[in-house]
């Protein structure tokens, strides 16, 4: 009987250990709750790093929660499946800002707080960001999905022709990255078509090249995984990738590289702007009008999950000269002169466009 | 001939461990990488990424919320578990068969399953999604296994002493908190804990229905979608300790008794 | 009379305690599958759910090659995982249940299942680093001098079935061990007794006997490979869809929870038939 004494004596120490676990856990929880408010943000990955974010909590004594997501189209399903209010900052693909409009799911801003004289002008997208004289959203960063490669596997010559991203030469050593918008965009721009027109019309030959494309590629990736496959030597090449895949990993793995091939290549770019349901709009007002000055845009353009240009011209009197060599600070007029933006296909496009993507990838 | 099949025994036993721990071990030993990429060559130790995961707060946010859905959803589940199996172990009644069936019929049905109908019906119903709805998904896959474990263990013996107790006048939920409950309380330990460690790395019901507040195997998964990093390893070595503890405990405390007698 | 009376307030009192469970499991478990089904039975329109019943997702379902495929590639995965997954682990826990001395076979147990508690997304994440072009075994592999390239290993279907029969072999060696523990040792004494060498004591005792726990084994490892999405996404490099990817392409891409949910209900019923299909064994367990 000692022996059954102790174990239950344990036992009775162990139910209490368990219970402090769990005080504990909502002690951390309650002290979290303490911060005075919280600011709920829809975004791209790179917003995730805690140094973009936390200056920004300090400042204003907030916590921002963060959800990530990959593609509009996924946006859009989570936006879908939430409840009015849960979300107080959007960041979207420039492109597809008018989408977000239509769907009365972003307030209007105040034009006088935002610095769109300091933009790229390319990058003020009007067309986008303004309706009725109301601008609904600000772009915050961009760059380019076009091609990134191993400058010591791969002929620089042959990434200059966008044919290479459906050519037998290095079958089994592509990846693709995975998100249909841009990379139908590029097989567009390949075969001579112009992203801005594409239709329905113009589906079965991208498709046909998207079949040949799957066949010579190694993995169809999502960020880190077409990262890591690049980065550790799976494949040389990736399809759909640009200064956000290599400018990070400058240090490490110089040979990376990245080119706009002679037909051109695709420019993305991220705009920002508040839900029209958010029930703090001034915070989320204030949020934005931090990403957008030059401090908070050079830590977006340096950002722990991707690195790419930032929209406020600014940033540059921030960011270090080897920062501005790894984005490529110089060469972005001629960059923005030779860029498409990204196919914007209504629903009904959209939804084709998915099928053909969703055939591709189980071919 | 006996030697040489020992032998064989011994090299099979060998491989299949090495197998086993060939992941963990290159999980673990790229944790402490120095450089910003988890592959050869191994240029460490380094504590830097291990730094980086304590001082993000997304990170330890996420393991309290984890902490907290484990503990508070395994509870739940253990107690109704529990009230389920002391009910059906000790009355006789109706279609007792088809209601044990019901209350483990979530076992064979994947978890994508179970959180795609909760998505759909929460948001039917317009239920914001939050921890709170991550706890109900993880009780529903809990529920069973803890009922199963405690009903199993409900034998004759306990029943004697039930009836003895109820001779001396007990009152019926004195019998089942005073006498029952801490006879099982064993199987009922045993279905928490195990509720507990299951709860602690669902991915997928946690990921269909939490939003801004995540529990810590969805915040990995970002992680792991936001670039290669051996910040990835030291958090996955972080949490294969935790758990390592966890099971630690469970053996000393529980089944070291079983042993011994 | 009084008998009856007293006879239903048991049956009322212990329905009271199994009621909580049974609510619960109604109200989360029933009711979001009744949900399922009727959103199985709308369409989602542009942009839209349309309330209205028809069976176009099943169709949809059934009618698209490349729906299909991922349904024939999640069996043909699962099938292999589910085999390969046994006969790795039957021989690893009969060593440990018959070679290992007695006060070791707990210890030992412990070690094969420990990675089983690393988190179940690192550890596919950890494959992924293992099988790199310019990972660990390709390293070694290329040092020993096994192979003159590295291996094509990452981003393959190879890739995702190593990644589940890691963590299946855990899991089968643990339910085989305790199998072949409940064993009367007595069994293979009185074969031994009537002459029989060990090699068919094993085929004509052991194994029969042990059958039906690997059954149970087996089809839990198939429900639960199954239906897993985050191991053929991380390690399969969307080469292939199986079922679950195909399901979370719908869910978070396009927001079509009604094909969504047809999907899963075809996903069930998969699972159910292989139920009933192993349910002579299933059943033997529990008698």
């Amino acid at each position: 009987m000692p022996g059954n004494t102790r174990v239950s004596l344990g036992r009775r120490a162990f139910l209490g250990g368990m219970a402090a676990a769990g005080a504990a856990a909502a002690g951390l929880r309650a002290g979290r709750a303490r911060a005075a408010e919280s600011l709920n943000a829809l975004v791209w990955c790179d917003h995730t790093d805690p140094a973009l974010i936390r200056p920004f909590e300090e400042a204003f004594d907030v916590r921002v929660n963060l959800k990530e997501y990959e593609g509009t189209g996924t946006a859009f399903s989570i936006i879908e499946q939430s409840a009015p209010g849960d979300g107080d900052v959007f960041v979207i693909d420039g492109i597809d800002v008018p989408r977000a409009v239509d769907a009365g799911i972003l307030a209007p801003l105040p034009e006088e707080e935002l610095p769109t004289a300091d933009l790229f002008p390319e990058l003020v997208m009007a067309e986008s960001h303004v309706r009725d004289g109301r601008t609904w959203a600000i772009s915050e960063k961009f760059g380019y999905n076009t091609i990134s490669y191993n400058r010591e596997k791969v002929d620089p010559a042959d990434v200059m022709d966008m044919a290479v991203i459906w050519s037998e030469k290095y079958a089994g050593r592509i990846a693709i990255y995975d998100y249909y918008l841009p990379i139908i965009g590029l097989v567009a721009i390949g075969l001579g078509k112009k992203t801005s027109e594409l239709t329905e019309a113009d589906l079965p030959a991208i498709r046909e090249k998207l079949f040949q494309m799957k066949k010579v590629a190694k993995l169809v990736g999502d960020v880190v995984a077409s990262q890591t496959a690049l980065a550790t030597g799976e494949v040389d090449i990736l399809v759909g990738g640009g200064e956000w895949v290599t400018a990070g990993l400058a240090a490490e793995k110089p040979e990376l590289d990245w080119v706009l091939p002679k037909q051109g290549g695709l420019r993305w770019s991220q705009s920002i702007g508040i839900f029209a349901d958010s029930t703090r709009k001034d915070l989320a007002l204030e949020f934005v009008k931090y990403i957008l000055s030059p401090e908070g845009q050079a830590r977006l353009a340096t950002s722990s999950c991707y690195w790419a240009m930032p929209a406020n011209r600014r940033a540059g009197e921030v960011l270090t000269p080897q920062q501005k060599a790894a984005l490529r600070w110089d060469d972005q007029p001629a960059y923005l002169a030779r860029a498409q933006l990204y196919p914007a296909p209504d629903a009904e496009l959209d939804a084709r466009m998915q099928d053909i993507w969703t055939e591709m990838l189980q071919q | 001939m006996r030697r040489l099949a020992d032998g064989l025994a011994l090299g099979y036993v060998v491989a299949v461990y090495a197998f086993i721990y060939l992941p963990v071990a290159v999980l673990v030993l790229f944790s402490f990488q120095e450089s910003r990429l988890p592959i050869p060559p191994f240029d460490g130790p380094s504590l830097r990424w291990y730094a980086a995961v304590f001082a993000d707060r997304r990170l330890t946010d996420a393991l309290a919320n984890s902490l907290l859905v484990a503990l508070l959803s395994s509870a739940l589940a253990a107690l109704l578990g529990f009230l389920a199996a002391y009910g059906l172990a000790r009355y006789r009644l109706p279609a007792s068969g088809l209601q044990r069936a019901l209350l483990t019929a979530p076992l064979s049905v994947s978890y994508l399953i179970i959180g795609l109908g909760l998505l759909i019906m929460f948001s039917r119903l317009g239920v914001p999604r939050s921890l709170l709805t991550v706890g109900i998904g993880h009780t529903v896959i809990n529920l069973p296994l803890c009922f199963a474990i405690t009903y199993s263990q409900m034998g004759a013996h306990q029943e004697n002493v039930e009836r003895a107790a109820r001779d001396l006048g007990a009152r019926e939920w004195q019998v089942m908190l005073l006498v029952t409950a801490p006879m099982l309380l064993p199987a009922i330990l045993a279905g928490f804990l195990l509720s507990v460690t299951f709860s602690w790395d669902e991915f997928i019901i946690a990921f269909l229905l939490s939003r801004f507040d995540v529990t810590l195997p969805v915040e990995i998964w970002s992680l792991l979608r936001s670039g290669l990093n051996p910040r990835n390893n030291a958090v996955g070595s972080v949490v294969f300790l935790f758990s390592f503890a966890l099971v630690l405990v469970m053996e000393l405390l529980l089944f070291r008794r079983g042993r011994r007698r | 009379m009084a008998a009856v009376r007293a006879a239903r307030r048991q049956r009322l009192r212990g329905f009271a305690f199994v009621l909580p469970a049974l609510l619960w499991t109604a109200a989360f478990f029933l009711l979001p599958f009744a949900f399922m089904v009727a959103m199985s039975l709308w369409r989602r329109v542009g942009g839209r759910i349309l309330e209205s019943w028809t069976l176009e997702n099943y169709a949809d379902f059934f009618g698209r090659p490349h729906f299909l495929e991922g349904l024939a590639n999640s069996l043909e995965i699962t099938l292999t995982v589910t085999v390969i997954s046994v006969l790795f682990a039957y021989p690893l826990a009969w060593i440990i249940a018959e070679k290992v001395p007695e006060r070791w076979q707990r210890a030992a147990l412990m070690l094969a299942v420990l990675p089983f508690w690393t988190s179940y997304v690192v550890r596919s994440y950890a494959w992924l680093l293992v099988l790199a072009h310019d990972g660990v075994v390709n390293r070694a592999l290329l040092a020993v001098g096994l192979v003159e390239a590295p291996l094509v290993l990452a981003s393959t279907r190879t890739a995702t079935v190593i990644g589940f029969v890691h963590f299946f072999v855990m899991l089968l060696t643990l339910t085989i061990y305790a199998n072949l523990r409940q064993l009367s040792p007595n069994y293979a004494r009185a074969a031994a007794d009537l002459g029989a060498g060990p090699v068919r004591i094993f085929l004509h005792v052991i194994l029969p006997l042990t059958l039906p726990g690997v059954m149970v084994g087996a089809f839990l490892t198939f429900v639960l490979a199954i239906g897993d999405y985050v191991t053929p996404q991380i390690l399969g490099g969307n080469n292939e869809l199986v079922l679950p990817q195909i399901i979370m392409l719908q869910i978070g891409r396009r927001a079509d929870l009604p094909s969504a949910s047809a999907m899963a209900i075809v996903l069930m019923a998969v699972v159910t038939l292989v139920y009933f299909a192993c349910a002579r064994w299933l059943r033997l367990e529990r008698a």
